[in-house]
């Protein structure tokens, strides 16, 4: 038996999700949740010569919103923060075959994403904490606020 | 057990909605009625008729129509009385639902009654909307917000209560008739014999229970009582709030405006009679009259048939689902302490998941956290998937139910 969004590659990953758990003295450390559904995402990332040296991920959410969680970490990490500002939601998607979802999925969408809204969200606290200066990083609020 | 008198096969052809087919021609398993119920063609007709006939404002001009609509909307507060067996028609005012009848409350009551340092008592297993207007007026007046516990039977514990009580401190007690997420039915004549020994005002959060079984205020001896018109084939948009007459003579008004006023000056107003002086402004005409339709409805059918239908549906849902290996159900096992409310977890699968999968074979069920953080945190969950009967479900609903659930299983390799 098949199903078009339950595919063996998101149920795996789902399953044996990486990057799961808790940093100790974070450099980022951000939540969010959706609200009507419950799914809820905390990040935590160690900074490093401008890299992303450690991220980790804790909460609960359902098979979209952890595989994709997982994906998300994998990608960001050892990466520098500009890849991961500049990191498309189109991105996380197509490493699980989900790119139908922003089109055809307004509700499950949001499981998938909330992580990467999560990390724009963590990136802009921190940037702007770091640099002193909210107002260059406004665009990083925005798309995170936009997302889905 | 008492078999069924109602013909649900009868029933189901007055839901339109219920010929409806969705994702790839399945036909429509509505299990939500917990969440809104369906709508008879009863009610649709009568919404439909009052704006095709006479729709026009109430309470006010003198010409036929508005006469016919001041009497549809009226008649409908009588059929209400009936219906919950409300000593006085004067008693019911017409609200936008169970959320607005509770904040209505905390506003006009609790924040003309409420001191520093009171209690307010609520359970763990209420609905948002029993919990958060308590949690504004508290935080407003520096009083304290206190829980009833529910025990691993999804029963309150009432010994918490009776701790509450004798503080002396406790001003209201407030409790849903049947949980929206367990459906246990509070053990109403304990908790307000409790309450009335010592003077202690209650509410009860009926949104749950008038759907579903016979409710008589007089018996209950509650002092405010509050549901919804949507969760009993009702319109959306549309709800009760009845204070018992003595309550609510002593209580500020909720919205100033049109209606509510009986004379108004520069500088001073004077009040409307009651129940006017609590519904400023043009009510909500159309739903009031087609709620009025919806209590005729099940009045034909009686509730004590709805009642008994749901028992046999749940008992059977019971048996079957709890064969199902790696399945949890919550609440009490006892069919006279529960309604047609069934929540479930299934292995370690997400509710969401669970829903979008069977939602495939056309069942709609509700997953989430049901707008009950309180007793999610309670259950150690973070949602659960929730089966919900209503007059027009059948056994066949629940064996649909239940293969469905075996998709889950194929697909998750459970």
């Amino acid at each position: 038996m098949s199903d078009p969004l339950y595919t063996e590659i998101i149920i795996d990953e789902a399953r044996n999700a990486q990057n799961e758990g808790t940093i100790e003295n974070p450099d980022i450390s951000q939540h969010d949740s959706n609200p009507m559904c419950g799914d809820s995402i905390t990040l935590q990332a160690k900074v490093d010569h401008n890299s992303i040296s450690d991220i980790k991920w804790s909460g609960d959410g359902c098979t979209i919103c952890k595989a994709c969680t997982s994906v998300l970490t994998q990608l960001a990490k050892g990466k520098e923060l500009d890849y991961a500002k500049n990191l498309k939601k189109e991105e996380i998607l197509s490493e699980l075959g989900l790119e139908y979802l922003i089109k055809q999925s307004p509700v499950r969408i949001k499981c998938a994403l909330l992580s990467l809204k999560v990390l724009k969200l963590g990136l802009y606290s921190y940037l702007a904490k770091k640099l002193g200066d909210s107002n260059s990083f406004d665009s990083l609020k925005e798309e995170a606020a936009n997302l889905y | 057990m008492q078999s069924t008198k109602l013909s649900i096969e009868n029933v189901r052809k007055d839901f339109p909605i219920l010929t409806r087919r969705v994702r790839d021609d399945k036909p429509l398993i509505y299990l939500d009625n917990a969440s809104t119920t369906q709508k008879p063609k009863q009610v649709i007709d009568t919404i439909t008729n009052y704006y095709n006939n006479y729709n026009a404002n109430i309470h006010r001009s003198v010409y036929s129509i508005a006469e016919e609509a001041t009497e549809a909307y009226e008649k409908t507060r009588d059929k209400v009385a009936k219906f919950i067996n409300a000593p006085k028609r004067e008693e019911i005012i017409f609200v936008r639902g169970t959320t607005e009848a509770i904040n209505l409350v905390a506003y006009s009551w609790g924040r003309k009654y409420i001191k520093e340092g009171d209690i307010i008592v609520t359970t763990e297993y209420e609905h948002h909307s029993n919990i958060v207007p308590w949690q504004l007026l508290v935080k407003e007046k520096g009083a304290k917000l206190e829980y009833i516990g529910v025990d691993d039977n999804g029963e309150l514990i009432l010994e918490h209560l009776d701790k509450y009580l004798a503080t002396g401190k406790v001003k209201l007690v407030t409790f849903s008739l049947m949980s929206n997420v367990l459906g246990t039915i509070s053990d109403v004549d304990k908790i307000i014999s409790k309450c009335k020994q010592t003077g202690v005002k209650t509410l009860i959060d009926g949104a749950q229970a008038v759907p579903h079984m016979i409710v008589d205020i007089e018996k209950l001896g509650c002092d405010f009582f509050a549901f919804s018109g949507h969760k009993m084939l009702g319109p959306t948009g549309i709800g009760v709030l009845w204070v018992r007459k003595e309550v609510l003579e002593t209580m500020d008004p909720f919205h100033g405006g049109g209606d509510m006023i009986r004379e108004v000056h520069k500088y001073e107003t004077t009040w409307n009679d009651l129940p006017y002086k609590f519904e400023a402004g043009t009510p909500n005409i159309a739903d009031v009259i087609g709620f009025g339709a919806a209590l005729d409805y099940l009045s034909s059918l009686g509730m004590e048939n709805v009642r008994n239908h749901e028992i046999e549906l749940t008992k059977y849902a019971l048996e079957k689902m709890s064969k199902i290996k790696g399945i949890k159900i919550y609440g009490t096992k006892d069919l006279s302490k529960r309604g047609g409310v069934i929540s479930f977890n299934f292995h370690d699968v997400h509710p969401h998941d669970i829903a979008t999968i069977i939602d495939r074979e056309g069942i709609a069920i509700r997953s989430g956290h049901h707008c009950a953080q309180v007793l999610m945190e309670r259950l150690e969950v973070a949602a659960t998937n929730r089966a919900s009967f209503y007059i027009y479900n059948t056994k066949d609903d629940v064996d649909k139910l239940i293969q469905s659930l075996e998709k889950v299983s194929v697909l998750f390799k459970l």
